[in-house]
Parts: C-alpha cells; sequence; structure tokens
C-alpha cells in the first residue's frame, strides 16, 4: 500500500498538431494541498480537465484509492470522488443555495423533500463553520460565500479530491483570511486539494506540495518548504530569471497632466495630483477605493462632476472617451473581456480600432496597411499568434492582454491609464509588460498605473498615489514606498 | 480537407440551400416559373421589404433592432401622397416623406443611447414608437385610403418598371461597401460587437448608434414612399408587420442577431430568397393561409441554425485554445 490517493501515471495528451500533456506522472498524497503551477499554456487546464473527466487521456493512467479509474464527464467524476471548483464558478444565480448545492440530486421519493435538502445545506455550511440562510439565492452572495457553496457542493459528493483553479483570483484581501482557513479544516478532515495558482505567495502560505509544469511536461516537484520562490520562478520559466521586475531608468520630467479637485457623485472627492513627463506614477488602494472611477473620470468614461484637468497646463473639458482620447489619453482597462476586446474578432481589428484613420487612404480601410500594423506590434510586443487574423478567443490571457496595449500604443497617445495591467497573467508575460511600461516612459510617455498587487505597483513607480474610500489620503515617494507605509494610509 | 469546406459551406448556407432546393423543384413542376419575366417581378415584389431589411441590418449589426420601420413605411407614404395632392412639389413632398422616416429614426437612437440601452432596450423603444407613428399614420385621412391625384413625373418613377429594383440594389451596394471597407462600418461591427469596448477605446458610441436608427429610419421612408408610389395611393397600414418580414429577411440571409458582423448583401440574399419562396408557393397552388406557416418555418430554422453554428464556433474555438 502506498499513500497516494491519486495517481496520473504517464498522462500524454495529443490534440491533432499538438502535443498538450506529454508523459505527466503526478502522484497526490493522502490529505495534502497540492500546488500545481505553470504559466499559460504549460498544460494545467488540460491535465485538469482530464482529472475531472472533461477530456480522456491519449494515453496513460488515473488511480484513484489504488484503483483504475475511467471517467465519463465531469459528473461521474464528481460521484467518484474528484469535484472541480472552477475559477468562474458553476453556480446558477436565480436558485437558493441549497438548490445549488444539491442540484439534479432532488432528495426524496417522487418528490422534492425541500425540509432535507434545506437541512443538508445547512448541514454541509455549517461543517465549514459559517452560517447563512442556505434559501437564499446565490446571485446575493460574496464572492467568498460563493465559494463556500462551491465547496459545500464537493462535500456533498464525498469528495475526496477538490480541484480548485485560481480560488483567491476574485477574493478580497480580507476574504482570503477567511478562505484559508477553510481549506486547512478540509485538509484536516482527510480532504486532498490540489490548488492551481499564478500568486507564489499563497503556494508558501499553505500548500505542502509543489508540481510545476511547462510546455506540457512536468518540470518538477517537491515538499514547499524545500524550495524557494527563486527555484520556482526558474521551473516556471524554464530561465533564471534575474528580477520579478526590471529596474526604472527613467527621470520624470514636466508635469503633463495636472488634476485639480476633481470629484463625482459619492464615489470621488475631491482628488488632486499630477503626472509628470516619463512618469509611472502607481496608484495603491482596496477594492473599492475608486481607482478605476478616477482613472475613467479622467478618460471621460464617466465625466466628472467638479473639478478640472489640465493636459500641459492647458485647461481640457473631457465629457466623453472621444475627448478622451483626443486629448491624448488612453485607457488600458481593467477587464479585457469585457471593456478591453471584442474577443471574437481579430487581432488586427482590435489593434486597429483607436487610431483606424491611420489606416485608410481616402473613406477606405487598406487592408495591406491594417497588416503592417498588425504585424509591427505583435513583433515588438512578442505577441503569440498564429497569424494577425486570429480570433482573440484563441489567444492566452498574456497575449490578449498585449493586444490591449498595442491598441493604445498604436493609437499614439501620451498618457496611458493602466488599470490592472497585469491580472491573471503569467509571469513571463508580466516582466515583459514592465519593461514594455520602461520604453513607454522613455519614449517620452507617462503613464498612471492602477494596480491591486502591492509588489507590483510598489516596484514599478516612480511615485505613488494611496486612494481610500473616493480620496487620495497621502503620496509615498522613494523610501517611503512599502506595503506598510500603504496599509497604514488605508487603515487610517 | 475538402470535405471540412463542403460541411462549412452547408453549414453557413444551409437555409439558403433548402431553398434553392425548393426553387429547382418548382421550377422542375411549373416551366413558367425560371423565367426572367417571372423573376425580374419576385425582384420588383422584393425591393420595398428589401430596402427597409438594409437598414434593419446596420440596426442588428449594430447591436440593436427597430421594430418601428413598418408604421414608418405606412407614415411616409401617407405624408408623401398628403403633400402630393396638396399641390406640394413631388421632389420636396417625397423629401418630407423621407425627413419623417429619419425624424422617427432620430428620436429612436436619441431615446435608445440616452439610456444606454442595449438589443432589449432597442426592442422596447422601437416597439412603442411603432404604436405611436402607427396611429400617427391614421390620423389626416381617419384611416382611409389616399388616391394619388398624379399620373407621372419623378414621383410616379420611382415604383415602376426596374426602379425599385435599382435602387435597392443600389443602396444595397453602397451600405455594403460602407460596412466592409470604411471606419464607420468597422466602428459599426465594434459597437455591436461589444458596446462596451467600443467606448472605452474613444469612440463616440452615442452620434453612431443614432445614425443607425436614423439610416432604418430613411430607408423605411424611402420603402414607403416607393410603395406608395407602386400603386398611387397610399394606405395608413400599408406598412403593417413590416418589420417581421424585414427582420426575416436579414435573419434568412444569415447577419446573427446578436450583432457585430453580418452583411447587407447577404440581407439582399435573404431578401430575395422569401420573395422567391413566396412565389414558388403561389405558383405550387399553396394558400396564403399554409404559406405563413411556411415562412414561419423557415424562419424559425434560419435561426436554429444561426446558434447551432455559433455554439460548434464556440466548441471548435476551445478546442483550438489548447494550441495557442
Amino acid at each position: 500500500m502506498n499513500d497516494y490517493v491519486l495517481e496520473m501515471n504517464g498522462i500524454t495528451k495529443v490534440f491533432p498538431g499538438v502535443v498538450a500533456l506529454d508523459d505527466v506522472t503526478l502522484k497526490v498524497k493522502r490529505g495534502v494541498i497540492h500546488a500545481l503551477i505553470g504559466e499559460n499554456g504549460a498544460g494545467k487546464s488540460t491535465l485538469m480537465k482530464v482529472l475531472n473527466g472533461v477530456y480522456t487521456q491519449t494515453s496513460g493512467s488515473l488511480i484513484l484509492e489504488g484503483k483504475e479509474l475511467e471517467l465519463h464527464g465531469v459528473r461521474d467524476a464528481q460521484e467518484k470522488g474528484i469535484s472541480t471548483i472552477f475559477q468562474e464558478f458553476n453556480l446558477i444565480n436565480s436558485l437558493s443555495v441549497a438548490e445549488n448545492i444539491f442540484l439534479g440530486r432532488y432528495l426524496g421519493k417522487g418528490h422534492i423533500d425541500w425540509k432535507k435538502i434545506n437541512a443538508n445545506a445547512k448541514k454541509l455550511i455549517e461543517s465549514l463553520g459559517f452560517n447563512f440562510d442556505v434559501t437564499k439565492p446565490v446571485g446575493r452572495l460574496s464572492t467568498a460565500e460563493k465559494q463556500l457553496v462551491e465547496i459545500a457542493k464537493a462535500l456533498s459528493y464525498q469528495a475526496k479530491i477538490i480541484v480548485m483553479d485560481e480560488p483567491t483570483s476574485s477574493l478580497t484581501k480580507n476574504e482570503i483570511e477567511i478562505f484559508f482557513p477553510i481549506i486547512k479544516k478540509l485538509k484536516e478532515d482527510g480532504i486532498t486539494i490540489i490548488y492551481i495558482s499564478h500568486k507564489l505567495d499563497e503556494i508558501f502560505q499553505i500548500c505542502d506540495m509543489v508540481s510545476v509544469l511547462r510546455d506540457g511536461k512536468l518540470v518538477g516537484e517537491s515538499f514547499v518548504k524545500d524550495t524557494s520562490r527563486e527555484k520556482i520562478i526558474e521551473m516556471m520559466v524554464g530561465r533564471a530569471m534575474d528580477a520579478e521586475y526590471p529596474p526604472r531608468t527613467v527621470k520624470p520630467g514636466e508635469t503633463v497632466l495636472s488634476v485639480k479637485n476633481l470629484s463625482r457623485g459619492s464615489t470621488l472627492n475631491n482628488i488632486s495630483f499630477d503626472l509628470r513627463q516619463g512618469e509611472i506614477l502607481g496608484i495603491a488602494g482596496l477594492v473599492g477605493a475608486g481607482r478605476t472611477e478616477l482613472a475613467e473620470a479622467i478618460f471621460g468614461a464617466d465625466p466628472l462632476d467638479k473639478g478640472s484637468i489640465e493636459i500641459y497646463g492647458k485647461p481640457v473639458s473631457i465629457r466623453s472617451t472621444r475627448e478622451g482620447k483626443m486629448n491624448s489619453i488612453g485607457m488600458v482597462t481593467e477587464d479585457r473581456k469585457e471593456t478591453g476586446l471584442v474577443l471574437d474578432t481579430t487581432v488586427t481589428k482590435n489593434i486597429t480600432i483607436t487610431k483606424l484613420d491611420a489606416v485608410k487612404k481616402g473613406p477606405i480601410i487598406r487592408k495591406g496597411m491594417e497588416a503592417k500594423v498588425a504585424n509591427e506590434y505583435v513583433e515588438k510586443l512578442n505577441i503569440r499568434t498564429p497569424s494577425i487574423y486570429q480570433t482573440l478567443l484563441n489567444l492566452s490571457g498574456g497575449n490578449q492582454q498585449k493586444v490591449v496595449l498595442a491598441k493604445w500604443l498604436f493609437s499614439d497617445v501620451e498618457i496611458m491609464i493602466f488599470d490592472e495591467p497585469t491580472r491573471g497573467i503569467d509571469i513571463g508575460a508580466k516582466y515583459e509588460i514592465y519593461c514594455l511600461m520602461n520604453t513607454l516612459t522613455e519614449q517620452g510617455k507617462s503613464i498612471i498605473m492602477i494596480s491591486s498587487e502591492l509588489p507590483e505597483v510598489l516596484s514599478m513607480s516612480d511615485r505613488l498615489l494611496v486612494m481610500h474610500k473616493g480620496e487620495i489620503k497621502g503620496e509615498l515617494t522613494g523610501q517611503d514606498m512599502t506595503g506598510d507605509k500603504v496599509m497604514e494610509l488605508v487603515i487610517e | 480537407m475538402n470535405q471540412k469546406r463542403f460541411i462549412d459551406v452547408v453549414r453557413n448556407n444551409g437555409i439558403i440551400l433548402v431553398i434553392l432546393l425548393l426553387i429547382i423543384v418548382t421550377g422542375i413542376i411549373e416551366r413558367n416559373f425560371l423565367t426572367f419575366n417571372n423573376l425580374l417581378n419576385v425582384l420588383r415584389q422584393v425591393a420595398v421589404v428589401g430596402i427597409v431589411a438594409c437598414g434593419m441590418t446596420y440596426c442588428i449589426i449594430g447591436g440593436a433592432f427597430d421594430l418601428s420601420v413598418g408604421s414608418v413605411v405606412s407614415l411616409a407614404g401617407v405624408i408623401t401622397i398628403l403633400n402630393i395632392n396638396a399641390g406640394v412639389n413631388e421632389y420636396i413632398a417625397v423629401l418630407y416623406g423621407l425627413m419623417a422616416g429619419v425624424g422617427v429614426g432620430v428620436i429612436n437612437g436619441v431615446l435608445i443611447s440616452l439610456i444606454d440601452g442595449r438589443s432589449g432596450e432597442a426592442f422596447i423603444v422601437t416597439y412603442g414608437m411603432q404604436v405611436v407613428v402607427a396611429s400617427i399614420a391614421l390620423f389626416p385621412s381617419n384611416g382611409l385610403f389616399i388616391a394619388g391625384r398624379v399620373s407621372e413625373g419623378f414621383f410616379k418613377s420611382l415604383g415602376q418598371g426596374v426602379m425599385p429594383i435599382i435602387i435597392f440594389l443600389g443602396i444595397a451596394a453602397i451600405m455594403e461597401f460602407s460596412l466592409k471597407k470604411t471606419k464607420y462600418g468597422r466602428v459599426m461591427c465594434f459597437i455591436g460587437g461589444n458596446m462596451d469596448v467600443a467606448k472605452m477605446s474613444g469612440i463616440n458610441i452615442k452620434l453612431n448608434r443614432i445614425s443607425y436608427f436614423a439610416i432604418s429610419g430613411l430607408l423605411a421612408g424611402l420603402g414607403g414612399v416607393v410603395l406608395c408610389s407602386r400603386v398611387t395611393s397610399s394606405n395608413p397600414t400599408a406598412g403593417l408587420n413590416y418589420e417581421m418580414d424585414v427582420i426575416a429577411a436579414v435573419v434568412v440571409g444569415g447577419t446573427e442577431m446578436s450583432g457585430g458582423s453580418g452583411s447587407v448583401m447577404r440581407t439582399v440574399i435573404g431578401a430575395v430568397i422569401m420573395g422567391v419562396m413566396s412565389n414558388a408557393l403561389n405558383i405550387l397552388g399553396i394558400t396564403a393561409y399554409h404559406q405563413q406557416v411556411v415562412k414561419g418555418i423557415i424562419i424559425l430554422i434560419a435561426v436554429a441554425m444561426d446558434i447551432l453554428n455559433k455554439q460548434l464556433k464556440l466548441k471548435e474555438m476551445a478546442h483550438d485554445k489548447v494550441f495557442a
């Protein structure tokens, strides 16, 4: 007898023309939190889809508790004890908590036994150490509570293994602090967790084992306590990284943008600051502090009520995004799927949209001119795509993000607002984006960078504004730019 | 590879192929069907629906809807005929008819872009407009038919001979060109594809959206003018249920209801197909009531194919993603 709850032996998955997984062997011990990491496209999701029954492996075997396993779909995997909690939850917002947990399994004979369903759901939620109304529709729950419902659902299937895909990506800092004890408790109850995350800090905080995938192969496996951040990054990227952040070299020049006493509704209150040429001005703060709202007010998406904006010393009126762009302001939005890109359109069309005038002769958009522009940016930003006419849906997150950047680079605006520019993309792509920000500022462009990742804003900004509840609580420079100082300002 | 291409052709043009089959069968049964004269006749019959459908195509690609077009067809006809009968210069009279259409379109567009409406809101707003405009068209003549006091000239020529066909195809060609080749068309696809993305790309969404409704109104007005020119009279309920035929032409042509992509040329094909089909059913001696059933089924099939196609595409994309 070995103590592995799950063995994935020599898993190979071939899609026409590509080997997505190449002889991956992953052995997971019972009752551990096992991290699975790797850059986008490394094969994590394919491996997990083999494990939860979405894909069938081309070769190799799955062994659960010593018995060979054959899976037919997600439901089958769930019933056999392997549950997956996807990043975008698999819950129906209009149904109650209890209904979601027991969806499709109406306990009772010939009728739906609501009493039993609700009682069982309540028991499951309580077993996790929480207590809330299980008859409430899921749509009214917070993200953290939704996650609890997902976990309860997994438990209701007597899950032996729970796969969690980026479980903390949409949780706030406080919610994460509540979430970690829950998964530790699951572990104590003997449930094995496969934890997929981009956030290395978390892995060191709660995981026991870590396996690293790269290009469809398993490139390393270790106890978390025996490894280091640098070693893991090196395994993921395949080469030693000198640093996670490139050094800043630009000396900021004259003031290009000056915001004075800006207010909007109840979200922004009397905000003033300057942005200088070649500067990266960071804006830190908690989610909901008003950072995105500030950016949108400056860009014209949601114009200001009170206050003024000056660009190169001249007062300007920006009432729409079009006027924002005309005043040389661009905004890389926080959510590339919702507001950054039309995903079912090509790379080329998404890049040229910000300055179509530059790719037309007379009234006609010239395909050749567009292609030239697209090729230029694909090369410059190292966007990995089979073709400039590829639909964006087929690109990885990091490459999609580069297309968002490309579209604003092409528009040739002087002031760029980057709202969470590296959200959900892997370390390699992040580094490329940081380097790009440096290059831009070297060329005289100025950047406002909003980010929830403190290390990122601290390392990349020349100056840091800290926002809280719609106000600027303070400005940090030089030696004062530390995480502690930021938290002090936020906590008051 | 060839097999795959064949499947693609069938998938993208399924409904058209089905109707082609119907045409061939009818042609074999009835010699008179596939004659030049009959086909010209069909084209003339579909010209009005086709002109209006070109405008609707813009609305749908731009992520909206225009249910008011039927009423506008009626109103434009009534206004034009009333003015001509009152002795107004016929060019000016026609212009009034068109302006009524543009006016309704602009009101639609302003209302919808003011509330930042999506296709759901557009549905409601333009439906409300349809009801209002329909009753306005009834006022001047108390709902009665008005005979036009004109027998020749510019106005009369609009609905005669091949003129409706020339207007229809000419407009379609210009609109297809603008859609595929100009900035205006590209922006339309972005607004319809994802309005928030278009906004955050620094595009003036409001003005562009108003223009789609204005064009739709203008062409509905033009459709109304051509229609009443053909019969030299106006009927205040001439455009009743027109919007449905118009939307059917767009959908059968293959423009997706979700917006962001499509083609005016395909709408032309859609309109012609609907016309040919009803002509074929007539020739085969199928009654009007039964024809409605067939028409409805064809629309349902078109929509179903549209949805199936999209799901298949998404599936293929999810599959392709592994390669990226």
